[in-house]
């Protein structure tokens, strides 16, 4: 496929000065990234872009008079907002609405698009030996990469402009409405520039993306610092540490600053200048990081299916951990500052949110449903290791060995299922130990490890397509992933009634310590959890092996 | 007759993969003790019957019996007393080639340590070098050292050399001989003629998922007919007259034709009256015998030796197969 694309190879057009010749097929790079990415593409851009109508709409609904946004205006800027989603600085228009519950969303997911696509086409590709491949044929050295940044920014440019689009046909302010996509798309191309060069420091794709997502991490918790600890609503020094930061301080329905988005424009051009030059002085396959030697010998522990499965997922494992640590302390420094701004004196507060009690038990509901989900995701990420054995042809092998596939499969369960429990538990008790009084952490330890018949239902929904469509099964899970999500998260914001919402695997466990403890829905998931996964076990036993 | 369990029988073996038929008909046998070479292109069915044998696929006819018991119901059992060394070796990038040994040998039950350290030696492998930046030789060489440590009754090699060097690839022949002089089983499939021929015993053809050709390999060669190339004092198409020589070639002075075993005296009695001043013959190799089943459309049920496909075709058929060899595993 590859090979027919390239065979049109074509004079390079607009190469000059020194990168004159390294840049020869650039044009023909171009195409055949869109032609492997296009469907990618499409859907990152359109899934993105269609909140802002979603979003709005329901923004409308819940506020539609002038004084129902002024009074809103008036207890939006509480440190939960803050820190997660931004200064609300124009909470009492609808456009500052809609920036409020969206922004961050689509900046930080398109953000996450412009990491996983730098990576899947420049690192992944050079680490199974495809890069090698294209460059034995008449192509400069980083017309291939080159074509990859420039693929991925218009992605961000298209998000953007989109985003720009459906707002002023939505009626929202014409320059408010352009620095909106402006300062999202900004993030994104910022990011195309971070991870190219992440792809050249690591020389596994794995290593490429998790770097790309702790910076990404970083710069979102310098911001939520900045934004917490902001006076009023204004632009912290603190905040432009953050490219994230720099896309807020657009603020668009307000001041519609542009030249922050020349500053991300920058950012992206150097980091991608910064990548070819690191390309230039290093061979193919490698990366800055060093290779580092290993042991000669296996461990007698490395050597039993258990102790593989962990080795395998150790990275995993410690870097989630980690997370949900820095998360729960997070979660639970912002429900202190909480208690403290949340004076029940305050009758707006009152007025408009109920007690301060039951805002502050919703918005540790909302952490503790945050963690479940980090938690799952872990869960969802270290089982579809297993699949990724079979797919990569490593389980035949050991297979061959006299393993038996139910052992061999238990071992990959059992560091999911021991795993995220340790992490629910973790968090959850963080986020209440620093709460500075807000809840106990045991409180908050079980409230979060109530979840964990969530996780294991979407363990067990793996398992069921694992046995019964093994190749589509790690996608298929991450799509009901991302649903319950997004149903758990923005259910109520998409219209969605109560009683579809307790239908889904997140949305249908108690949400503590803002609703009571009911024992029925965890033991329903559970047994859901048990059929699908025995289901998928009994049918991995008697199935072909199949490999990528 | 001995009445010693085969170590592999595989009979009439049937496998589809969706609209694909992958085998249609398969028979395979190897006698303890004996090395078996398993010869066909890609494609034909190689690999998949030994994913059978060794339960990681289900058969859907006739049967497949390994140290004569069910490789699917009994696998755990069995392969502890087997050795399995595929021709795509994927190991885990982050581990080093050193522990994926030891892990895929502690899974067959143990390691021999001296006889694992004897073997890095002999093939130059670093034990201590991440797999991710191994290359496919050397990939291959952390299977075929953890496979080889072992103590296996039977060992089944799947395209075994396909990326290592010609010297690696003798300190290979050199251990599957030391392992049939111990008294234990190969089955070897290969593309290499020459590596099949230096150690098989036995030799089966596959072709389109069904066996073609099997036998002992000097059993067959009997069975096909000699190359002669001569060099005579006049024109060498008088020749074609001659009972029993088939596919003639002249040019000039020189003539090339094939005759059959049972032929030979009476040719080589006719054409001493033609004035030879050179005569080379050159007994069938593997390698025609390979491509014989390669010439044109598959025979009937099973190729009739010593006729049929004629060694024109057979020829012609040397340009087509030859790519296919060389073009890797899979």
């Amino acid at each position: 496929m590859s090979t027919a694309v390239l065979g049109a190879s074509r004079r390079p057009r607009a190469a000059v000065g020194p990168l004159a010749g390294t840049m020869a097929g650039f044009l023909v790079c171009v195409r055949f990234i869109l032609h492997r990415n296009w469907l990618r593409l499409v859907v990152w851009a359109a899934v993105l872009a269609v909140m802002i109508p979603i979003v709005y709409d329901s923004q409308q609904a819940a506020f539609p008079t002038q004084a129902a946004r002024d009074a809103y205006a008036n207890v939006a800027n509480t440190p939960a907002i803050a820190a997660m989603t931004g200064l609300p600085y124009a909470a009492g228009s609808l456009g500052g609405i809609l920036v409020i519950k969206i922004w961050m969303t689509l900046a930080v997911a398109l953000g996450f698009a412009s990491i996983f696509l730098v990576t899947r086409n420049g690192r992944a590709d050079e680490e199974a030996g495809r890069t090698e491949l294209l460059r034995g044929s008449a192509l400069g050295r980083h017309a291939f990469g080159m074509a990859n940044y420039v693929v991925v920014d218009s992605l961000s440019i298209v998000t953007g402009l989109l985003i720009s689009l459906l707002a002023l046909a939505a009626g929202l302010p014409t320059a408010g409405s352009w620095v909106l996509g402006g300062s999202i798309a900004g993030v994104g191309l910022a990011f195309v520039g971070i991870s190219a060069v992440c792809g050249q420091l690591s020389s596994t794709s794995r290593g490429a993306n998790s770097l790309g997502v702790a910076v990404l991490a970083v710069f979102y918790l310098v911001r939520a610092v900045a934004d917490v600890n902001a006076p009023d609503t204004n632009v912290t020094d603190l905040s432009w540490l953050s490219p994230i930061g720099w896309g807020q301080n657009m603020r668009p329905f307000a001041q519609d600053t542009w030249w922050p988005f020349l500053a991300l424009a920058a950012l992206a051009a150097a980091g991608c200048a910064v990548a070819m030059r690191i390309e230039t002085h290093r061979d193919l396959g490698m990366g800055l990081l060093p290779e580092r030697r290993g042991p000669g010998r296996a461990t007698a522990l490395l050597a039993s299916p258990a102790g593989l499965a962990m080795r395998l997922q150790r990275t995993t494992l410690i870097s989630w951990l980690v997370g949900a640590a820095v998360a729960g302390m997070f979660f639970g420094s912002v429900a202190t500052a909480m208690t403290t701004v949340l004076d029940p004196s305050n009758a707006y507060a009152k007025a408009f949110l109920g007690g301060s009690q039951d805002m502050l038990n919703g918005i540790l509901a909302t952490f503790v449903l945050f963690n479940a989900m980090l938690a799952a995701a872990f869960a969802v990420q270290s089982l579809s290791g297993a699949r990724t054995e079979e797919a990569a042809g490593r389980l035949e092998p050991q297979l061959a060995g006299s393993l038996g596939r139910t052992r061999w499969l238990g071992a990959h369960i059992a560091v999911a299922a021991v795993g995220s429990a340790v992490m629910l538990l973790l968090g959850g008790w963080l986020t209440g130990a620093s709460s500075n009084g807000a809840a106990s952490g045991a409180a908050l330890a079980g409230a979060s490890f109530a979840y964990w018949p969530a996780v294991l239902l979407l363990m067990g929904l793996l398992l069921f397509m694992h046995g019964f469509l093994p190749r589509l099964s790690v996608s298929l899970t991450w799509a009901v992933y991302g649903i319950s999500v997004v149903v758990a998260m923005f259910g109520p914001l998409l219209s969605l009634s109560e009683e579809a919402i307790r239908k889904t695997p997140f949305g249908a466990v108690p949400r503590m310590p803002a609703a009571d403890f009911s024992l029925a829905p965890l033991v329903v998931l559970t047994l859901i959890a048990l059929v699908l996964g025995g289901l998928g076990i009994w049918r991995f036993r008697n199935r072909d092996l199949t490999q990528e | 007759m001995s009445v010693q369990t085969p170590a592999i029988l595989v009979t009439d073996l049937h496998k589809r993969f969706g609209r694909t038929t992958a085998l249609a008909g398969l028979n395979l046998r190897v006698d303890p003790g004996t090395v078996a070479g398993f010869l066909g292109p890609n494609g034909s069915g190689k690999s998949t019957t030994i994913r059978i044998l060794l339960g990681l696929l289900t058969s859907d006819g006739g049967s497949a019996s390994l140290l004569g018991g069910d490789p699917w119901r009994d696998a755990v059992e069995l392969h502890r007393r087997i050795a399995y060394v595929p021709g795509d070796v994927s190991l885990w990038p982050n581990l080093t080639g050193g522990q994926a040994i030891d892990i895929l040998s502690r899974l067959r039950g143990g390691v021999d340590t001296a006889k694992r350290d004897a073997l890095l030696e002999r093939f130059e492998l670093d034990p201590t070098k991440k797999a991710r930046s191994y290359s496919k030789g050397n990939r291959q060489k952390v299977a075929l050292v953890a496979g080889l440590a072992s103590d296996a009754e039977l060992l089944i090699l799947d395209e075994p050399t396909s990326g290592l060097d010609p010297l690696m690839e003798q300190v290979f022949t050199d251990c599957i001989q030391e392992v049939k002089a111990e008294g234990r089983s190969v089955l070897l499939s290969s593309h290499i003629f020459a590596e099949v021929e230096k150690l098989c015993d036995t030799v089966t053809i596959i072709r389109e998922g069904r066996t073609v050709e099997s036998g002992r390999l000097d059993a067959l060669r009997h069975l096909h007919r000699t190359t002669v190339s001569m060099l005579l004092g006049r024109d060498a198409s008088v020749l074609a007259g001659v009972p029993g020589i088939n596919d003639l070639a002249a040019d000039g002075a020189h003539a090339s034709f094939t005759v059959g075993e049972e032929e030979l005296g009476s040719v080589l009695a006719a054409v001493s009256a033609f004035s030879p001043r050179q005569l080379v013959s050159t007994p069938p190799s593997l390698e025609d015998l390979f491509l014989r089943h390669y010439g044109g459309a598959l025979p009937g049920s099973t190729a009739d030796p010593g006729s049929g496909v004629n060694g024109t075709s057979g020829v012609a058929a040397g340009t087509d197969a030859a790519p296919a060899q060389s073009a890797g595993a899979r």
